[in-house]
C-alpha cells in the first residue's frame, strides 16, 4: 500500500478501533431491517470482513453493511448461528463435525436458500457443507424423484430424453452436408468396388496440357456469375474424367499439373479439392457422376428424376456454398493480380 | 407430481455451486442430471473433474460385458463433455491394455489435463502413449501397472508437483531424468521397483515414499525434504551388493536433509543404513526431526543399533520414537558387545523433548533391554513408554518385566505401559 493510501485509511482505522471496543456490527438485509451482531461472529464471513476493514462500514446504523439480496433475515440468522459456533477456536474437530451434521438437517428449500446466501457472503466452509448435503440428496435417486424434490419442470420431450446430447455449437448446414457426403461416399465406394470387379483396363488421360489450358482459358470469360453454366462445364470436365478409371485420382493428377497456372477458375476449382468443407465438390461429383453413366449428354436434360429432386432439395445449399467460396477466391486473386 | 407452480429451488444457483454439487456426486449420477430438465441438460458437461470406476456401470458376472460398458460409458462421457478437464481418474481392475485408453489420453492431452490417475488391472500392463508426455500442464501423475517410456525428446513435466508410480515398468535412467527434469516436484512415491539404483535430484521435494528392492539410494539434492517413508526389500542380489558396498549409506541417504521432520523406515531400512564405513563422522544435526519410526530393527546387529543411536542422538528436538524389533533368537543371557552400554555408549546425550516412546515386537534380548534402559535414563520429559512383547515370546515376558522394574527413570511422570496383546 502506498503512503497516500495509508493516510487515507487511517481515520477509518481509528473508527474501526473504537468500533472494536463496542464490538457490534450493523448489518442490513435486502428488506431494510437492520441487525446488530457481535463483531467476532460477523467477521467470520469474508465479505463482511472485507466491508469492515476496506471500507470501514458497519460501525453504526447509519452506515450499516448492506448484505446481498440473496441473504434474507431467516438465512442470516442461520448463518450467524454457524459462524457463532465455528469462530470459537476451542472446539475439537469432532465437535465441529457433529455440529455440522445437526446444522444441515433442514428441508430442501431452506438448504438451497442457505447455499445461495452463504455463497454470496463468500463463506466457503458453509458452501461446501451445504453442497455436500445437496449432493447426498441427489445421489442415487431417480430423475422423477429429483424433479419432485426440487420442483424442476419436466420440459424435455421424450425424444430429447432418448437422444444423445447434441453439440450446442453445431452448424446445421455442416451437419447436413456431412450427412450427404457420408451417403455419397458410401455409394461411390460401392461403385468403385463394382468397377474393380469388372477389371477395366486403365486408360491414361492422354489429353495434353495445352488442351487443358485452352479448355480452361476458353471458359474463363463466361463463367463469372453463372451457376448453371458453371455446373455444366464442371460436368463436362467430370464427364471427361469419368472415362478414366477413378475420378479422384485423375482430379488429383490435374491438380498437380495445373498447380503452376495462374488461372483463377482453375485454382478455384482445383484448389477447392483440398478444402475441408469442399467435400462438397465430391458430393457434387457424385451427384453428377452417377448421371454420366447413364448418358453422355448435357446434364440439365438428363438428370435422373429422383436425383434431380435430391439436388433441388439439397443442391442449392451445396451450390450456394460452392459459389460463395469460389467468389471469395476469385476476388482474392483479383486483389493479388491488381495490387 | 408435486406442486407445479412451486418455484424451482436449485436451477438458479450459480454455476460454481452447481458444479460443486455435481463434483460430489458419482459420475454416473452427475451425467444423469442431464435429463432432469432443459436447464440441466448441459450443466454437467463442463465439470472439470471426471472420476471413473466400476461403480459407473451395472455390475455383472460377465467380465467382458462390464469392460465393454465401462469403455462405452467413458468414451461417450468424454465425447459429450465440453471445456477443459482438469482431473481424470480411472480406477478399475477390469481394464488392462485397451486401445480406447490411448484415445482417451489423446483427448485429455488436448484439454489441459492437470491431474491424471490411472489405476488399471492386473494382467498385461498398459503401455503409456506418447501423447501423455505432451500434457504440459500436468501437476499430478499417478500410474499403477503401466509401462512408462519417455521419448528422447521429452523435456520433463514443468508443472508436475506430485508423482506416484506403483508397479511401473521404467528404466532407471528414465526415472532419474524424469525426477530431475520436473523442477517443481514436491511429492514423490515409487513403489514395487526391482533392483533400482537411484539418485534423486529434486530441489523442491518435500515428501518421499520409496518401497521396493533398491540397490542404492542417494539423496543428492533434496534440501527441502520434510517427511520420508522408506521400505526396502531384500533379495540375494541386493544382499550381495551390500556386502561389497564401500560407501557409507547413512551419509548418502541422510547426509543432506536438514529440514527432515518425519522419518519412517520399514523392513530392511535400518540394515541398509548400517552398511558402509563411516569415514570420519560428519555430524549432521537434524534440528527439525520430531518423529522417528523404525521398523524391523535387529537388536542383534551392533551396527544397526549404532545407526539408531546416531540418528536419535543427533536429533535434539525428537518428540516421538517408535521402534519395532525383529530378533530371531529368543532372549538369551549372553550377547556379544554388551559392555558397549557401559563403556562406549554415547555420553552427554539427553533427549530433551522426547515424550513418547513405543517399542513393539520386543523379544527381550539383552540389547533391547539395554536400549530401553538407556532411553529411560536420558529422557527427562518422557510421558509414556509403551512396550509390546513379540507374540512368540511367552516365557520371557516375566523376565522382561522384572528387568524393567529396576530401570532408573529420569522423568518423574513417565508411565510404562506393558501391552499384553
Amino acid at each position: 500500500m502506498s503512503e497516500v493510501d495509508m493516510a487515507v485509511i487511517k481515520p477509518e482505522r481509528l473508527q474501526i478501533c473504537s468500533q472494536m471496543m463496542n464490538s457490534y456490527i450493523c448489518l442490513q438485509t435486502a428488506d431494510g431491517s437492520i441487525q446488530q451482531v457481535e463483531q467476532e461472529v460477523a467477521m467470520f464471513c469474508p465479505m463482511i470482513c472485507h466491508e469492515v476493514i476496506q471500507k470501514g462500514m458497519g460501525s453504526s446504523k447509519n452506515c450499516a453493511i448492506s448484505l446481498p439480496q440473496r441473504v434474507n433475515p431467516a438465512m442470516l440468522s442461520l448463518i450467524l448461528d454457524y459462524c457463532r459456533f465455528h469462530q470459537v477456536p476451542g472446539h475439537s474437530n469432532k465437535e465441529r463435525k457433529s455440529f455440522d451434521e445437526k446444522f444441515i438437517r433442514m428441508d430442501t428449500k431452506r438448504l438451497c436458500e442457505l447455499t445461495s446466501a452463504a455463497d454470496s457472503l463468500q463463506l466457503k466452509p458453509l458452501v461446501d457443507l451445504t453442497s455436500r448435503a445437496l449432493a447426498r440428496i441427489i445421489e442415487g435417486k431417480s430423475p422423477e424423484e429429483i424433479r419432485e424434490i426440487f420442483h424442476l419442470p419436466d420440459d424435455l420431450t421424450e425424444e430429447e430424453k432418448l437422444e444423445p446430447l447434441k453439440n450446442t455449437t453445431d452448424d446445421p448446414r455442416i451437419r447436413l452436408l456431412n450427412r450427404l457426403y457420408a451417403k455419397k461416399r458410401k455409394e461411390l465406394k460401392e461403385r468403385q468396388k463394382l468397377k474393380n470387379d469388372e477389371v477395366e483396363e486403365e486408360r491414361a488421360d492422354d489429353r495434353s496440357v495445352d488442351d487443358l489450358l485452352s479448355f480452361i482459358n476458353g471458359d474463363n470469360g463466361d463463367s463469372k456469375g453463372n451457376k448453371t453454366s458453371k455446373s455444366k462445364k464442371k460436368n463436362r470436365k467430370r464427364k471427361d474424367q469419368q472415362k478414366s478409371t477413378s475420378t479422384n485420382e485423375t482430379i488429383k493428377n490435374h491438380n498437380k499439373e495445373l498447380n503452376g497456372l495462374n488461372s483463377v477458375r482453375c485454382s478455384a476449382e482445383v484448389g477447392q479439392k483440398s478444402w475441408a468443407t469442399s467435400n462438397l465438390l465430391d458430393v457434387e461429383d457424385d451427384i453428377f457422376a452417377s448421371k454420366n453413366e447413364l448418358d453422355d449428354g448435357d446434364i440439365d436434360d438428363e438428370i435422373d428424376p429422383a436425383l434431380k429432386e435430391k439436388i433441388d432439395r439439397n443442391g442449392h445449399v451445396i451450390l450456394e456454398f460452392h459459389f460463395k467460396a469460389w467468389c471469395l477466391i476469385f476476388f482474392n486473386c483479383l486483389v493479388i493480380e491488381n495490387p | 407430481m408435486g406442486d407445479v407452480s412451486a418455484p424451482d429451488l436449485i436451477s438458479d444457483l450459480p454455476q460454481s455451486i452447481v458444479e460443486s454439487i455435481l463434483t460430489r456426486l458419482p459420475i454416473r449420477d452427475a451425467v444423469r442430471t442431464s435429463i432432469l430438465s432443459s436447464r440441466w441438460r448441459y450443466k454437467w458437461a463442463t465439470l472439470t473433474q471426471l472420476l471413473f470406476d466400476e461403480k459407473c456401470v451395472i455390475s455383472s458376472n460377465d467380465r467382458c460385458k462390464v469392460e465393454d460398458s465401462l469403455v462405452k460409458f467413458i468414451t461417450r462421457t468424454l465425447f459429450l463433455h465440453q471445456g477443459p478437464i482438469h482431473k481424470f481418474q480411472l480406477t478399475t481392475s477390469h481394464l488392462q491394455c485397451c486401445p480406447d485408453i490411448d484415445q482417451w489420453l489423446l483427448f485429455l492431452s488436448r484439454n489441459d489435463i492437470k491431474e491424471l490417475v490411472l489405476e488399471l488391472g492386473e494382467g498385461e500392463w498398459f503401455r503409456v502413449p506418447s501423447c501423455l508426455f505432451n500434457c504440459k500442464k500436468l501437476t499430478r501423475l499417478d500410474l499403477f501397472r503401466c509401462e512408462f517410456d519417455p521419448p528422447p525428446s521429452f523435456k520433463g513435466f514443468l508443472c508436475l508437483k506430485s508423482l506416484n508410480l506403483h508397479q511401473v515398468l521404467v528404466s532407471p535412467e528414465a526415472i532419474e531424468s524424469l525426477i530431475s527434469s520436473c523442477p517443481l516436484l514436491e511429492s514423490l512415491a515409487l513403489s514395487y521397483f526391482d533392483s533400482l539404483a537411484l539418485t534423486i535430484i529434486a530441489p523442491n521435494l518435500k515428501y518421499l515414499c520409496l518401497e521396493g528392492e533398491f540397490k542404492d539410494i542417494c539423496l543428492e539434492n533434496t534440501p527441502l525434504l520434510v517427511a520420508m517413508s522408506v521400505a526396502m526389500y531384500m533379495t540375494d542380489d541386493i544382499a550381495e551388493h551390500f556386502e561389497q558396498s564401500s560407501s557409507c549409506n547413512f551419509n548418502r541417504f541422510l547426509g543432506s536433509v536438514p529440514r527432515l521432520e518425519r522419518l519412517i523406515g520399514h523392513i530392511y531400512f535400518t540394515k541398509y543404513l548400517s552398511i558402509g564405513d563411516d569415514l570420519g563422522r560428519l555430524p549432521v544435526t537434524y534440528v527439525h526431526l520430531k518423529v522417528v519410526e523404525l521398523n524391523q530393527v535387529s537388536f542383534e546387529d551392533m551396527k544397526e543399533i549404532l545407526v539408531v543411536l546416531r540418528l536419535i542422538t543427533n536429533s535434539p528436538n525428537l518428540r516421538e520414537l517408535q521402534i519395532s524389533g525383529s530378533s530371531n533368537t529368543l532372549a538369551t543371557i549372553d550377547a556379544p558387545d554388551l559392555d558397549f552400554w557401559d563403556d562406549e555408549r554415547p555420553s552427554d546425550c539427553t533427549f530433551k523433548q522426547l515424550k513418547l516412546v513405543k517399542m513393539t515386537d520386543m523379544s527381550g534380548v539383552p540389547h533391547e533391554m539395554e536400549f530401553i534402559k538407556f532411553l529411560l535414563a536420558n529422557s527427562p520429559v518422557l510421558e509414556m513408554m509403551s512396550i509390546s512383547p513379540c507374540v512368540y515370546v511367552m516365557d520371557g515376558r516375566l523376565n522382561m518385566l522384572i528387568e524393567l522394574l529396576r530401570f532408573r527413570r529420569a522423568s518423574a511422570q513417565a508411565e510404562i505401559l506393558f501391552i499384553q496383546d
